[in-house]
């Protein structure tokens, strides 16, 4: 086996079409010029898809990588990334998540996998450094996320204990914004992998292994690593807070700033006592039990909760919004409730309550009445209805089967698709983008559709970005600030590090913890070209998929209803849409209808093939 | 004495006042001293010479506190008007000159001190660093028996401004004389940080006369000059629809000028947009006086300044959205005090206190004028880089306030280096093992 220092340069590809299992070598200049992770993995599934492909059908291609930063001391660096053609959006799709499974994963010795093909019958698939096994999985279709990974858990009964990827009913049952978990509660939650793993008949993967490939530059490596945690135990946010009260301890600073959704994205209005009643801090006094750590993270902003009888993890602050004001929701238990059943089931929440929010407005407008929906009275603030929908849409049951579609296409096929609140089909997150034209666009532009972590999370810079604050409503300002942001966001994804880090510190301690790691020489300026390179290497593959530059949009509703913000109406005209898309095409290099350039696909070398 | 009696403009009001006001945050004032005068045409066309009250409080000038008066006959205004009324009209007779500054600049009256029996003929002040240079040259200094108002004082001054930007009066202060009053008032805040830098070298020990020499035979390798003064309009703006976006600036100008990151109008700073960047070419300003923001495009182009062109060369190869350029007085100041147990200058500083050690375990330094590669690849790496001659430079990945961070703390890991050699502390020690190989 090749060794390189910080990764191992192997690649496993299993193909279950064929039950085949192939080790390939990825050569250092591909860590060189796409890190890991995000970067690693979008390149090996760009030269081994055809982008056009049918998202569930065999042709599908899933790529899971891990950085050289994973299995080292560097705080947070446990997160894994996949990327597949995404069922949802029929772009891109890339989903990044926490927990345990990804260093596991490196434990036994690969850098990354692929999967490709589709088997015949459920499968799961079972590496371990000496022997990887496709195997039935029979006993574990069918089964919840939960139950599937004690199942499995039980029957390895190794030390150390198995890392544990499953899908559940929601991924099988190919709901188009199902996800796939991790430590039970930790999710690869958007673009659909899910049901990527259920039309490959994929239900879980599981890991054991020790390894762990040495350090280059010991010193160099520990210099970078002193800083960040000096910068983290600085930083408020990494400090304290995100322990403290999680991420849902956002909420009533995103209501302040008037950035919270409400019904649909109707309007920014809520009832302050009734945010009181959601609120982190309530969520702490109320229903939390303990807090909890991704692998090596010093940070802790898991929330384990428990509501009666039942345990889970969360709600996090975009669950919280999704589920509950948006859907005109202010019931902590009952949002928590529908959450632990997501994770369960394995669905996407931002997505879910996207969907439901959507449908409720619809039902609203009498667009749904009873007969179509079954007789699921669907009004705004009907928390009751939530256990029942949330099953119903992971088994595709009745009204759910529509729901399973996500909010674009039902809202279409009741011909109103300007009532979802979608860019590039994929539900738009808890933060309003009226109240950021930073924000906006991040969704606009983002490779995957609407997404806050891919698309570039403004809301900081806006909010409590420290020194780093800027205007939110800078129409010149905003491509660039957002150009940036998504940068540090796929660093921070090809590094395999959590975006919280960001809170105390931006990339030049990861540049010299990476050169440290591998022995080559990353720069912070580095870091940035190769972050371009990603961006537009996730590009190359969106246009191949179809996307136009009139995809990169937000939902008219953002154009034509105005919200109040700092007491002044605001939305986002057509115009202004236009001319920051423009704009952040030309910050990226591309062409003004957003095509790659001669120079950037030279750089890109689109044929070569490095796996 | 309400405004319309004495028949000034209120905008020309509101500029004595803005620029009294800087004054004494400056520190180039105390509570009376100074004055300030103005030539102005009113709306019949007959020139005034507007001048400040005798005895007025420079940081709380009232209308009243303002005298328009004839230039060239007596008339009542000059009951009330400054002791140096007569210095000032004849200096505004001067070609070309409508403004003309009187200030008690401390750091340059102290560095122009001797201690000669007098009368003598004090030498001249030769500043040692690239804003005193530039906008000064060579400062005559004149010992005069009764310093204020006298009649050799009424000849000599405006004499020696002739050919000089700026006169000093020995053990009293400066004069300078300018194309508008907000160029006197820099004229007299470079002198003030001239003789304030001149000052910390001696303390510190570094020879100073053949660095002088050095400056007097070759300033060019010395210096990267600034972009000589300017007469823009003060509060003109290219951006104005960006609100926000012009109040960050406003704020970030009002900051470096009070925090003394750069003297009066100096320095510069920037935000990058897709096309062009917004610009401010004077990055000191004080609130009430501002500066011009402007709006240029990232093209790069032969007619571009010195310092218009580093900006545009920051972003070309770089995603920095933020550049900002001050010239501290401490930093030029340790660029020439070479690192313990050598004779050489620092090519880095290194800070020694907790939190500069952290944020930056060493700065490096660069000699003007600085070759612009290693420029540019050292502003990557650190995101400030000292010119020994040249200012400071920083960078920012998003916003002013992120990029106003590193002078503002560069000043501060200054004074404690500073402070820590004025106390006799080994600095050798302090310095982190680290900090020596980085
Ligand atoms: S900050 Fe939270 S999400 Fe990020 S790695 Fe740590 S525990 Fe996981």
């Amino acid at each position: 086996m090749p060794s390189e220092y910080g990764f191992y340069g192997t690649l496993l590809e299993i193909n279950l079409t064929e039950g085949k299992i192939n080790q390939k070598k990825l050569t250092p200049d591909l860590i060189e010029n796409y890190l890991g992770g995000r970067g690693l993995a979008t390149r090996i599934l760009y030269e081994n898809i055809d982008p056009s492909c049918d998202p569930l059908g065999e042709h599908n291609v899933l790529v899971i990588a891990t950085s050289p930063l994973l299995k080292t001391k560097a705080p947070t660096a446990c997160r894994g990334h996949m990327v597949f053609k995404s069922p949802l959006t029929g772009m891109l799709g890339s989903s990044n998540c926490g927990g345990t499974w990804a260093s596991r994963l490196k434990s036994t010795g690969y850098d990354a996998l692929m999967i490709k093909g589709k088997a015949s019958q459920p499968v799961q698939v079972d590496i371990q450094r000496e022997k990887t096994e496709i195997r039935p999985a029979a006993e574990v279709w069918g089964k919840d996320v939960h139950q599937t990974t004690d199942i499995l858990s039980s029957q390895k009964n190794s030390s150390p204990s198995p890392g544990i990827l499953t899908i559940g009913p929601a991924g099988e049952n190919l709901c188009l914004y199902s996800a796939v978990m991790n430590d039970k509660n930790r999710a690869y939650g958007r673009s659909g992998p899910g049901a990527v793993f259920g039309s490959k008949n994929l239900k879980a993967i599981t890991v054991t292994g020790k390894m762990s490939p040495p350090l280059k530059d010991k010193e160099r490596f520990q210099s970078g690593l002193d800083q960040a945690l000096y910068m983290m135990k600085a930083a408020p946010i990494t400090k304290r807070l995100l322990r403290e009260l999680g991420t849902s301890g956002l909420l009533k600073l995103i209501h302040l700033m008037d950035m919270l959704p409400h019904q649909n994205f109707q309007d920014n209005l809520h009832n302050m006592k009734e945010l009181d009643k959601i609120s982190g801090e309530t969520l702490r006094e109320s229903i939390l039990e303990r807090v909890g750590a991704c692998y090596g993270c010093p940070v802790a902003c898991q929330t384990h909760t428990r509501v009666g009888e039942k345990k889970g993890e969360g709600p996090e602050y975009e669950t919280l919004v999704m589920i509950g004001p948006n859907c005109g929701i202010y019931n902590l238990k009952a949002v928590a409730l529908a959450n632990y059943r997501c994770n369960e089931l394995g669905l996407d929440t931002i997505s879910l309550g996207g969907t439901l929010a959507c449908a409720m407005e619809l039902y609203e407008k009498g667009i749904l009445d009873k007969k179509t929906t079954g007789g699921i009275p669907l009004n705004f603030g009907n928390e009751s209805l939530l256990p029942r929908l949330v099953d119903l849409i992971a088994y595709r049951k009745a009204f759910g089967e529509k729901l399973a579609e996500g909010s674009f296409r039902l809202a279409s096929d009741f011909h109103h698709p300007e009532l979802s609140m979608t860019i590039k089909k994929m539900e738009i997150p808890a933060y309003d983008p009226r109240s950021s034209f930073t924000q906006a666009l991040g969704y606009m532009t983002s490779p995957t559709g609407a997404c806050h972590l891919r698309g570039g999370y403004a809301v900081s810079l806006a909010f409590f970005g420290g020194t780093k604050e800027i205007p939110r409503f800078s129409i010149q300002q905003s491509p660039l600030a957002i150009r940036n942001m998504q940068n540090l966001g796929i660093i921070q994804d090809s590094l395999g590090i959590c975006r919280f880090t960001g809170f105390a510190f931006s990339t030049e301690p990861w540049a010299r913890m990476m050169s440290g790691a591998t022995g080559m020489d990353f720069s912070t300026s580095q870091l940035q070209k190769i972050s371009h390179r990603i961006a537009s290497m996730e590009r190359a593959f969106n246009l191949q998929a179809g996307l136009k530059e009139e995809d990169d949009c937000l939902p008219d509703r953002f154009s034509h209803e105005s919200i109040g913000v700092e007491g002044k109406d605001k939305l986002i005209s057509p115009e202004l849409i236009q001319r920051m898309r423009r704009d952040y095409y030309q910050s990226r290099g591309w062409s003004p209808k957003g095509k790659l350039s001669t120079l950037i696909r030279a750089d890109l070398q689109l044929n070569k093939r490095y796996t | 004495m309400n405004e319309r009696k004495w028949r000034i403009p209120s905008q020309i009001i509101r500029l004595f006042q803005a620029v009294g006001r800087a004054s004494l945050l400056y520190d180039i004032q105390d509570s009376h001293s100074g004055n300030m005068a103005l030539k102005h045409r009113d709306k019949k066309g007959r020139e005034q010479l507007i001048i400040t009250a005798s005895g007025s409080q420079k940081g709380d000038l009232e209308p009243q506190h303002l005298c328009a008066l004839s230039p060239n006959k007596t008339d009542f205004g000059y009951y009330k008007a400054s002791s140096e009324t007569d210095i000032h009209s004849r200096i505004l007779n001067l070609k070309g000159i409508n403004a003309s500054l009187h200030a008690h600049t401390k750091d340059l009256v102290i560095a122009t001190l001797d201690p000669e029996r007098k009368p003598n003929h004090p030498a001249p002040f030769i500043p040692a660093d690239p804003l005193g240079y530039q906008a000064l040259g060579i400062i005559p200094v004149d010992w005069f028996r009764v310093p204020s108002g006298s009649p050799e004082m009424i000849q000599k001054i405006p004499q020696r401004l002739k050919d000089h930007s700026a006169t000093v009066i020995q053990g009293h202060g400066v004069m300078t004389r300018a194309r508008t009053l907000q160029e006197a008032f820099f004229l007299a805040c470079v002198a003030n940080n001239s003789g304030y830098i001149f000052r910390l070298l001696e303390k510190h020990g570094v020879e100073i006369e053949p660095l002088r020499k050095k400056i007097v035979s070759d300033s060019y390798s010395c210096f990267s000059f600034p972009a000589p003064y300017t007469l823009q309009d003060d509060h003109s703006c290219d951006f104005s629809h960006e609100e926000e976006l012009v109040k960050e600036f406003q704020k970030t100008g009002a900051r470096i000028f009070e925090s003394r990151l750069s003297p009066f109008h100096t320095g510069s700073f920037s935000l990058r947009g897709v096309k062009t960047m917004f610009y401010a070419p004077k990055a000191s300003m004080p609130r009430e006086l501002g500066g011009p923001l402007l709006e240029k495009s990232l093209e790069k182009k032969n007619s571009d300044g010195y310092e218009e062109k580093i900006h545009k060369e920051i972003y070309s190869q770089s995603n920095f959205q933020t550049a900002m350029h001050c010239y501290i007085p401490e930093a030029e100041v340790l660029t020439h005090i070479s690192p313990p147990g050598t004779n050489s200058p620092p090519d880095r500083l290194v800070p020694v206190d907790a939190e500069g050690s952290f944020f930056y375990l060493v700065i490096p330094i660069l000699s003007s004028p600085p070759e612009m590669d290693s420029f540019l690849q050292l502003l990557h790496d650190y995101k400030v880089v000292i010119v020994r001659g040249g200012g400071v430079w920083a960078v920012g990945e998003q916003s002013l306030s992120e990029v106003l961070h590193h002078p503002s703390s560069v000043r501060e890991i200054c004074l404690y280096r500073l402070g820590a050699r004025e106390r006799g502390l080994d600095l050798g020690k302090m310095e982190p093992a680290k900090a020596k190989k980085w």
